[in-house]
C-alpha cells in the first residue's frame, strides 16, 4: 500500500516552534480576515453576489469550450498570439520559445500562481534567462529562494527584520533597517531598472472575457503594468478556468475579488488588455494542468470556480498556525489542499487531512465553493486508493464504526469521559494520544450534551 | 505557435468532462447602494480611503492653480486634459524615458461612488505606460460622469478599446509585515479633480 508522508504535519511542527512568529502570523491574517468582513458587510447584496459569481462561473464552467473558443477566436481578431498547453512542461516551453524567437534574456514576472504551479522561474533560470519577480511580495521570497506562502500575501511569513536583512544583502540597504517606507523605496528603485530593462514581460490572469477576446490583471502595486506596457513582448498565462462569458459579469467579480482578498473595495488597477500596443506583440497562454480532470469529476469541479482572492486561507485556523509552507504546493491552505491531490494524488495526500472541517473556508468564498465538503470527499478517495498513512486511516475507520453506531456513539462517549476524569494524565501524554502534541486536552464535561439536553426536556415537560 | 494537438486534446477533454448545461443568472448586478445626491462624498471619501486627495474645482483654471502651487511645474509635465495646458514634455519613441515623468495630468472617463475606481482607456491615456511609471498622478473627472457602482460602471464604458484600466488610488503595497505603504511601484500620489 502506497502511504503519504505527514508532510505537512512536519513543517508545520517547525513552523510551530518560532511561537511569537507564529501567534504573529495568526493575528495577522486574522486581522485581513477582519477586514474583509466588514468589506463584506458594507454591501447588502453581498450574500447574493456570491450566489451571482458562483452561477456565473457553474455555468462557465457547463460550456468551457465555447468560450474558450470564442476568447481563442475573439483574441486572435485583436491581434494577441494565442497558445495551448496541456501541462506545465509545455508552458514553460512556450515560454521559453518566444524568448528564443526575440532573442530575449531578461524577464520581469508580476504575480502568477499559474507559473508557480508550472515551476517556470527554475526552468527558465536554467536556460540562462533572468527571471524578476516584481510583485513585492513576490521579490522578497525570491531573493530567499522560497516559493510564496500565500497567494495573495506571499511573503506574509516573514518579519520586517527578516527583510531588513534580507534588503542590506542584496539591495544594500543600511543594515539593521528595518522602516517599510524605506524598504519599500528602496526595492522600487532596484525594480525600476530591472522594469526598464526588461525584454519581455509575463503576467497573470484574473479574468479572460470571451466576449471581448481581452483579459484582465488585478494590482495594486502596478508592477503588471510597468512591466507589460514597457517590454515589447508580453505574455500573459492562464488557467482555463479564468475565462468568462461577458465583460458585465466583471462587475461581480471585480466587486467581490478585493473584498474577499485584503478587504479593500476594489484592486489600485484593475487593467483590461485587448490588443497589443503599436509596435508590442502580446501572447495568451491557455493551460490546462489537472483542470480538465478536476471538470470531469462532479465532486470536485466545483474548485475550478476559485477567483484566488485567498480568503480561505486568512480564515482557516490550520493554515494560520501552520504557515503556507507547510503545505508544499503552490497554492497553499483549503483550496490549494482541494486543487493540489488532483495534480499528484500520492505526493499531496496528506493536504485534505490538514483542515479541521470547521467551514469556516466555505462561508467566506467569494464564489460559494464547497471547500470543507470537498476536503472531506477527498479523504474519502484518497482512504479509497490507499494513499492514506495507516494511523489516520485507523483513526477513520474507527470513527466510521462510532457513527454508524449511535448506541456505541454514546457508550464512547460516556466512557471518554469517565478515562479522562480518571487518568487525565495518560490522556495527555503524546505518545498514547497524538492529538495531545502542541495541546492539552480540555478537562471533560462532566455530562455529556446528549444527556444534559434530555434532562432539560425532562425539567420542562415534567 | 499553437499546437494543434494540445488544443483539440483539451477540447476534447472538457468536451467529455462538463456538466449539463446550467443556466447564466438572469440579471446580473444590483442597483447602487448609493443614492443620486450622495455620489460625490461617498466618491470623495473613497478616494481618501484609497490613498489619494480629492478636490472639488468649477474650473480647469482651478485645477491648473492648484497643481502649480503643488507641484515643481519646471519638471517633466505631461497633460492630456484639454484646457489644462501645463505640459512640458513631448514622449518620445523609447518608451523608457517615460521614466522622467514627474506629473501626469488625465481625463477621466468614469468615476465608480462606491470604490473611487475610475476608468481611463487609451484614448484618454495615450502610452499605456503613462499613468503607471509616473511619480504623480491627477485625474480630472466631471460629477456628471460618476455612478454607483461597478455594473453600472460597465454598462457605460467602452470595453473594446485596447486597452483600459479602473484606476482607484495611488500604487500600495503591505507586503512588508503588513504595513501599508503608499507608492509601490507606480505612481506615488493620485490627485483627483471633480468638476461640476
Ligand atoms: S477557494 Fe474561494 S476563498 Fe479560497 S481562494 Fe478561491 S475564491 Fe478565494
Amino acid at each position: 500500500m502506497d502511504t503519504a508522508s505527514p508532510k505537512h504535519a512536519k513543517a508545520a511542527e517547525a513552523f510551530l516552534r518560532d511561537e511569537e512568529n507564529t501567534d504573529w502570523h495568526n493575528e495577522t491574517l486574522w486581522f485581513v480576515r477582519s477586514k474583509r468582513d466588514r468589506a463584506a458587510q458594507s454591501l447588502p447584496e453581498w450574500e447574493q453576489l456570491r450566489e451571482q459569481a458562483s452561477q456565473i462561473k457553474a455555468h462557465t464552467l457547463s460550456k468551457l469550450d465555447d468560450y474558450l473558443i470564442q476568447l481563442e477566436e475573439n483574441a486572435r481578431q485583436n491581434g494577441i498570439i494565442v497558445h495551448w498547453a496541456a501541462n506545465g512542461d509545455e508552458h514553460n516551453q512556450i515560454v521559453l520559445d518566444i524568448m528564443r524567437k526575440h532573442k530575449a534574456t531578461k524577464i520581469v514576472k508580476s504575480k502568477s500562481m499559474l507559473t508557480e504551479e508550472c515551476h517556470l522561474n527554475p526552468f527558465l533560470i536554467k536556460e540562462g534567462i533572468e527571471v524578476i519577480d516584481t510583485d513585492l511580495g513576490e521579490r522578497i521570497v525570491q531573493l530567499r529562494n522560497e516559493p510564496p506562502s500565500h497567494i495573495v500575501l506571499p511573503a506574509i511569513h516573514l518579519k520586517k527584520k527578516h527583510i531588513g536583512d534580507l534588503f542590506h544583502i542584496h539591495l544594500g540597504t543600511e543594515a539593521g533597517a528595518t522602516d517599510p517606507q524605506y524598504l519599500t523605496e528602496a526595492a522600487r528603485i532596484h525594480l525600476r531598472q530591472k522594469f526598464l530593462l526588461a525584454d519581455v514581460a509575463i503576467t497573470g490572469v484574473n479574468f479572460a472575457i470571451a466576449e471581448t477576446g481581452g483579459f484582465v490583471v488585478c494590482t495594486n502595486e502596478g508592477n503588471a503594468d510597468l512591466g507589460a506596457h514597457l517590454a515589447k513582448v508580453h505574455i500573459a498565462c492562464m488557467g482555463i478556468e479564468k475565462v468568462i462569458p461577458q465583460a458585465e459579469h466583471l462587475g461581480v467579480f471585480l466587486r467581490l475579488l478585493a473584498r474577499s482578498a485584503t478587504g479593500q473595495a476594489v484592486t489600485t488597477y484593475s487593467s483590461h488588455f485587448r490588443k497589443p500596443a503599436p509596435g508590442q506583440e502580446m501572447h495568451l497562454v491557455l493551460v490546462d494542468n489537472g483542470r480538465t480532470r478536476q471538470l470531469a469529476s462532479p465532486d470536485f469541479r466545483n474548485s475550478l470556480k476559485c477567483i484566488r482572492c485567498g480568503a480561505c486561507m486568512n480564515t482557516c485556523p490550520v493554515y494560520r498556525r501552520s504557515g503556507g509552507h507547510s503545505y508544499h504546493t503552490a497554492v497553499a491552505g483549503p483550496i490549494g489542499s482541494i486543487l493540489a491531490p488532483n495534480i499528484d494524488m500520492k505526493e499531496y495526500a496528506d493536504l485534505p487531512f490538514a483542515s479541521t472541517l470547521c467551514g469556516s473556508c466555505t462561508n467566506v468564498c467569494p464564489v460559494k465553493i464547497d471547500i470543507h465538503q470537498q476536503l472531506y470527499k477527498w479523504r474519502q478517495v484518497l482512504g479509497e486508493a490507499g494513499a492514506v498513512e495507516s494511523t489516520k486511516k485507523v483513526g477513520m475507520t474507527g470513527m466510521d464504526v462510532l457513527f454508524s453506531h449511535p448506541w456505541l456513539y454514546r457508550f464512547a462517549g460516556r466512557a471518554g469521559r469517565w478515562f479522562m476524569q480518571k487518568f487525565p494524565s495518560l490522556a495527555n501524554k503524546p505518545s498514547l494520544n497524538p492529538w495531545a502534541i502542541h495541546r492539552d486536552m480540555p478537562k471533560p464535561p462532566e455530562q455529556s450534551f446528549r444527556d444534559w439536553y434530555a434532562q432539560q426536556n425532562q425539567k420542562k415537560n415534567g | 505557435m499553437a499546437n494543434p494537438t494540445t488544443r483539440e486534446t483539451i477540447l476534447a477533454a472538457i468536451g467529455r468532462g462538463k456538466p449539463d448545461l446550467l443556466p447564466l443568472p438572469e440579471t446580473i448586478g444590483f442597483p447602487p447602494n448609493i443614492s443620486a445626491d450622495n455620489l460625490v462624498d461617498s466618491f470623495m471619501k473613497m478616494v481618501q480611503t484609497n490613498g489619494g486627495q480629492a478636490i472639488r474645482v468649477t474650473s480647469l483654471a482651478e485645477a491648473s492653480a492648484f497643481l502649480s502651487e503643488e507641484y515643481d511645474l519646471t519638471l517633466p509635465i505631461l497633460s492630456r486634459v484639454p484646457g489644462l495646458e501645463i505640459s512640458n514634455f513631448t514622449p518620445q519613441e523609447d518608451l523608457r524615458l517615460l521614466v522622467d515623468l514627474h506629473l501626469v495630468v488625465l481625463q477621466g472617463i468614469v468615476g465608480v461612488a462606491e470604490n473611487a475606481a475610475i476608468w481611463l482607456d487609451e484614448t484618454a491615456i495615450g502610452i499605456r505606460a503613462m499613468p503607471f511609471i509616473t511619480l504623480n498622478l491627477s485625474i480630472v473627472l466631471s460629477e456628471k460622469n460618476l455612478v454607483g457602482n461597478m455594473h453600472e460602471a460597465y454598462r457605460l464604458i467602452d470595453t473594446s478599446t485596447g486597452f483600459g484600466t479602473f484606476i482607484a488610488g495611488p500604487s500600495k503595497t503591505a507586503d512588508i509585515e503588513q504595513s501599508l505603504v503608499i507608492g509601490a511601484h507606480g505612481s506615488k500620489t493620485l490627485t483627483v479633480f471633480l468638476l461640476p
